[in-house]
């Protein structure tokens, strides 16, 4: 029996062991190895001879690593680097055309990434946020509402009823809607608009971070307030305000049972402090067991195997336990992903919007286009120059491959560098980027490794992109033809030039339609009439103070006494404030009542004439009617449709009921615009407010010295009203805090706009410079006969304009049919006219020539001697 | 002086491969050594060894035909070259040279 060493043994030598030495060493061993198996026995003998084998493994048997192939490579890949920054020191202007068209391209891309990453990573903090849902409502009796008739909010016993009844959901969590109070310390007190009452599970399912206190009980007993740090620091100086207390409305005492992290600014909702909801439940408990009520963003959490569907189809049992007047269709909403996807009303805080995220994308790969389209134009325009290389080297024995790789090694070089580059810019604007966007933007959710891989392979791919064509055409090139100097750039390449331009300065003049249409649209919305007066108009917010609601009749008196003066009324919303919806019932024209719900607004007979609002029909309220106050109604036209009314007139003396009062129709409003103009005018009830139901005025005043006109009236307020601040808003501005992100989105636009056309022209000028000095003998030969300088400057720059104008035929549809569609999500649009798209490509066209001009200028001014004198 | 130099094992190999004068590849050095010496030495070593003296120029080698033995493969004979012998000589040399050179005094250890 002969026996053998193991086999890995012998195979792992032949791997690492100089093949020259390989069958003597070998054979030593195995003579060794035979030798063992008599004396040690087999066992040992391989063993043996494995650790002989390992031994072997040392400088002098192990194979070089290097063969002389991979060695040669790591020689050219140096050199490579070397030509490749000899050429861009060499070609100061085009490199610096090119690197600087990249590094701004590149910022711009990760400013918009920022941004984007932004948007989508609202809510991600919450550790639970896969299993968070909330749940919707859809008022009305409709079997099967559309996702824009849901509304976020919804009743109060939704969230338990929910719970109780289907197991895998485990647990829910409320907050009203933010509420007004006066809060007071000692010395301090201010009016807080953003607080609102919460469940004791808040902090079961919401990650927000607990600087003191227990998450698990601090929203337990009645008249507890959790206090968001900001809020501690404001009341207290300290952070540690637990077990301090604060006054509300000048009577309740709330004790601080916890301080929490301030609101991420990723958040579906902000608010400065939480109430526990018990101390809302002992104010009115009734509202805890009626369907009817609405005004509870209610939040569930579903266990791991959850099924939406299943939850979803279970529901409708709910539906037949409500009694008939207060009936609502229920849904849910993931949480996830809610910031940017839910189409529902009432929403808790600001949502984003998912085109513009969108707009902004395509803005970044548009912009990073176009600076890749210089670099390639730039490229193979100047691969004249580069050629006599090509053939060198060819002949030297350099292959294709090794030439494109070459080529392609240098383009990844300069994207490399511009990134680096970039990341630089991105860290000194990103401060300003702030205020563009209006929000903080976090740059440091992208510093991680996965990102900075990502980065990096996108500088790589960039590098690619830019360099693919040009290491192509460059590498295609023939020795024989290049090295006898009978070569010229091809027809193809130039032609591909202008095609490449044309592309360019088609996505440059998209972006300025485009910012032109969002920049119309937004003068347009703030320009439109509203059908009221908001100009001179302040507004001044008690929140309900009753202080002030009970001397209400005295405050207006006393304001209408003064000499600036015109109007004053008191009601619970102006326009652009919320508002809450009131289930509503009225008799539809076949006498028949008819529930739905549209919104509400309490006013006093002021209101109307006060605010201009135009009557389409009736009367408004009015002294002389005593019973207004709890028998009228007004309508605004949209509601008509909605209770089956064709005219204004029809529905004066028709039957109402509302929020426990009954009665009859008496007027209709035309419809005024009281919430943004994204949204269609919605059907409005107003009522006759009581004393109670008041918690702003609003005063008209007429006032060439509005500072001391304010002082005045404030000071009327501080001797009438000690108790209250003095808290105005111009309604204008507040009605336009609506069109903020829509003003920072154009902002926004048109900056990357900017920048995009910045580069365009970038890549334009270089291509001028280039094709000036490839033209400098024609153009010098041209003077010497006779050719005047005009003349010259024409024959230049026709060459470019027309490439404008094709891309301007072309942009022109494609951005009528883009904006168009963006317009879609304004239910207030203006018309798109030619103008706004002729104007912009004029715009681009100068823009164009002014960056080829002095160029031109400068190549046609030129002395012909000096072009010609060389041969 | 200093012209050659050899370790102490490349030495020990060089001598060797001269002593067993025609004879000398891998597995029979390897046993010499061990049995001459009473030291352990692995094929690795040896066989580095032997690889180094022959890019210096001391050894030369030539590839024996191959028998049945040895699973078929060739048996690699070392030989000295004049280089080898120059430098062995040397070393020698060298060797005597400085034991000469110490006072008898200090070699007149007296044990105990």
């Amino acid at each position: 029996m002969k026996s053998s060493p193991f086999r890995f043994s012998q195979r792992l030598l032949r791997w690492f062991c100089d093949p020259k030495l390989h069958p003597s060493i070998e054979g030593d061993l195995l003579e060794l190895f035979e030798e063992q198996t008599t004396s040690k026995g087999v066992k040992r003998a391989k063993w043996q001879f494995l650790w002989e084998v390992i031994k072997l493994f040392r400088p002098g048997i192990i194979k070089s690593f290097t063969g002389n192939q991979r060695l040669n490579q790591m020689g050219m890949i140096k050199n490579y680097i070397k030509i490749g920054w000899r050429n861009v020191m060499n070609q100061k202007q085009f490199s610096g055309i090119n690197i600087i068209g990249l590094t701004i391209g590149i910022s711009a891309c990760l400013l918009i990434l920022c941004y984007v990453y932004n948007e989508v990573s609202y809510d991600k903090y919450h550790s639970k946020l896969d299993r968070m849902y909330r749940v919707l409502h859809a008022y009305g009796e409709s079997e099967s509402p559309t996702a824009e008739e849901y509304q976020v909010w919804g009743s109060a016993p939704a969230g338990p009823t929910i719970t109780n009844k289907f197991p895998e959901v485990e647990n829910f969590c409320r907050f009203t809607s933010p509420s007004i109070f006066l809060l007071e310390n000692d010395t301090k007190k201010f009016q807080e608009d953003n607080i609102m009452f919460a469940d004791s599970s808040t902090f079961e399912m919401f990650s927000w971070r607990i600087l003191a206190g227990d998450p698990q009980t601090m929203l337990t007993a009645p008249n507890s307030i959790v206090l968001t740090e900001s809020m501690a620091i404001k009341y207290f100086g300290t952070e540690n305000a637990l077990g301090k207390t604060l006054v509300a409305d000048h009577t309740e005492q709330l004790k601080v049972t916890g301080v929490m992290e301030d609101v991420p600014s990723q958040s579906q909702f902000s608010f400065d402090a939480l109430i526990s909801m018990t101390s809302f439940y002992n104010m009115r408990p009734k509202i805890f067991i009626s369907w009817g009520y609405v005004d509870f963003y209610t939040y569930l959490l579903l266990d791991e195997h959850a099924s939406l569907e299943n939850l979803r189809e279970k529901t409708k049992v709910i539906y037949d336990e409500m009694d008939e007047s207060d009936r609502h269709s229920l849904d849910y909403e993931p949480m996830k992903g809610a910031y940017l996807n839910s189409v529902a009303a009432r929403q808790p805080g600001p949502v984003g919007s998912l085109t513009n995220v969108y707009m902004l994308s395509c803005i970044g790969v548009f912009i990073l286009l176009i600076a890749c389209v210089n670099f390639i134009n730039l490229a193979t325009a100047r691969s004249v120059e580069r050629a006599k290389e090509v053939g060198v080297r060819k002949t030297l024995g350099a292959l294709k491959i090794d030439l494109t790789f070459q080529f392609l090694a240098e383009s990844i070089l300069i994207a490399l560098f511009s990134s680096i580059l970039a990341i630089g810019v991105v860290s000194l604007v990103i401060p300003y980027f702030h205020y563009l966007v209006g929000k903080p933007v976090a740059f440091e959710g992208l510093l991680t490794t996965k990102y900075f891989l990502l980065y990096a392979g996108l500088s790589i791919f960039i590098g690619l992109l830019a360099g693919l064509y040009p290491a192509w055409v460059l590498s295609k090139f023939k020795p024989t033809q290049v090295l006898k100097g009978k070569f010229k750039s091809s027809r193809n390449g130039s032609q591909l030039r202008r095609g490449l331009v044309v592309f360019q300065f088609c996505l440059a003049i998209m972006l300025v339609i485009a910012t032109t249409v969002v920049y119309n649209q937004l003068q347009y919305m703030q320009n439109k009439d509203k059908g009221f007066t908001q100009d001179q108009m302040i507004v001044v917010d008690f929140g309900w103070d009753n202080a002030v609601q009970s001397r209400i009749r005295l405050l207006k008196d006393k304001y209408s006494a003064h000499p600036d003066v015109i109007s004053i009324s008191a009601s619970r919303a102006v326009p652009g404030d919320f508002f809450p919806n009131a289930g509503t019932g009225i008799e539809n024209p076949f006498g028949e009542i008819q529930y739905h719900a549209p919104g509400i607004y309490e006013i006093d007979e002021d209101f109307v004439p006060n605010f201009e609002i135009e009557m389409a029909a009736g009367r408004s309220f009015s002294k002389e009617f005593v019973n207004d106050s709890i028998e009228a109604l007004m309508i605004n036209e949209a509601s008509l449709s909605l209770y089956g009314y064709s005219s204004a007139e029809e529905i004066i003396g028709k039957k109402f009921s509302q929020w426990g009062r009954k009665g009859k129709i008496i007027g209709v409003v035309k419809d005024f615009n009281y919430k943004s103009l994204h949204a269609k005018i919605e059907p409005l009830t107003l009522r006759f407010g009581q004393n109670r139901e008041l918690r702003r005025v609003a005063i008209k005043v007429r006032s060439m010295r509005m500072q001391e006109t304010i002082a005045e009236l404030e000071s009327i307020w501080n001797n009438l009203i000690p108790e209250r601040p003095f808290n105005f808003v111009f309604l204008d501005q507040s009605f336009n805090q609506h069109y903020q992100s829509d003003i920072r989105f154009g902002r926004l636009f048109s900056a990357f706009a900017l920048i995009a056309i910045i580069i365009a022209c970038l890549g334009l000028f270089g291509l001028t410079v280039y094709a000036t000095e490839q033209r400098a003998k024609e153009i010098g030969i041209r003077k010497v006969l006779g050719a005047t300088i005009p003349s010259i400057m024409k024959l230049i720059s026709q060459e470019f304009l027309v490439l404008v104008l094709i891309a301007a035929v072309i942009a022109i549809p494609i951005s009528w049919f883009g904006m168009s569609n963006w317009l879609m999500s304004f239910a207030h649009r203006m018309t798109l006219s030619l103008g706004s798209f002729i104007l912009p490509t004029l715009c681009i066209a100068v823009i164009a020539i002014s960056t080829i001009g002095w160029q031109i200028v400068a190549t046609a001014r030129r002395n012909p001697v000096d072009v010609i004198k060389d041969e | 002086m200093g012209k050659f130099q050899l370790g102490e094992f490349e030495e020990i190999v060089m001598l060797t491969v001269g002593v067993l004068y025609g004879e000398a590849y891998g597995v029979s050095i390897k046993k010499e050594i061990e049995s001459r010496l009473q030291r352990n030495v692995s094929v690795g070593a040896l066989q580095s060894a032997l690889n180094r003296l022959e890019t210096k120029g001391y050894l030369q080698s030539e590839e024996g035909g191959s028998t049945s033995e040895r699973g078929g493969r060739p048996k690699r004979f070392f030989k000295i070259t004049a280089q080898g012998k120059r430098a062995i000589e040397d070393t020698k040399e060298m060797r005597n040279q400085l034991y000469n050179a110490i006072p008898n005094i200090a070699l007149d250890v007296k044990f105990a």
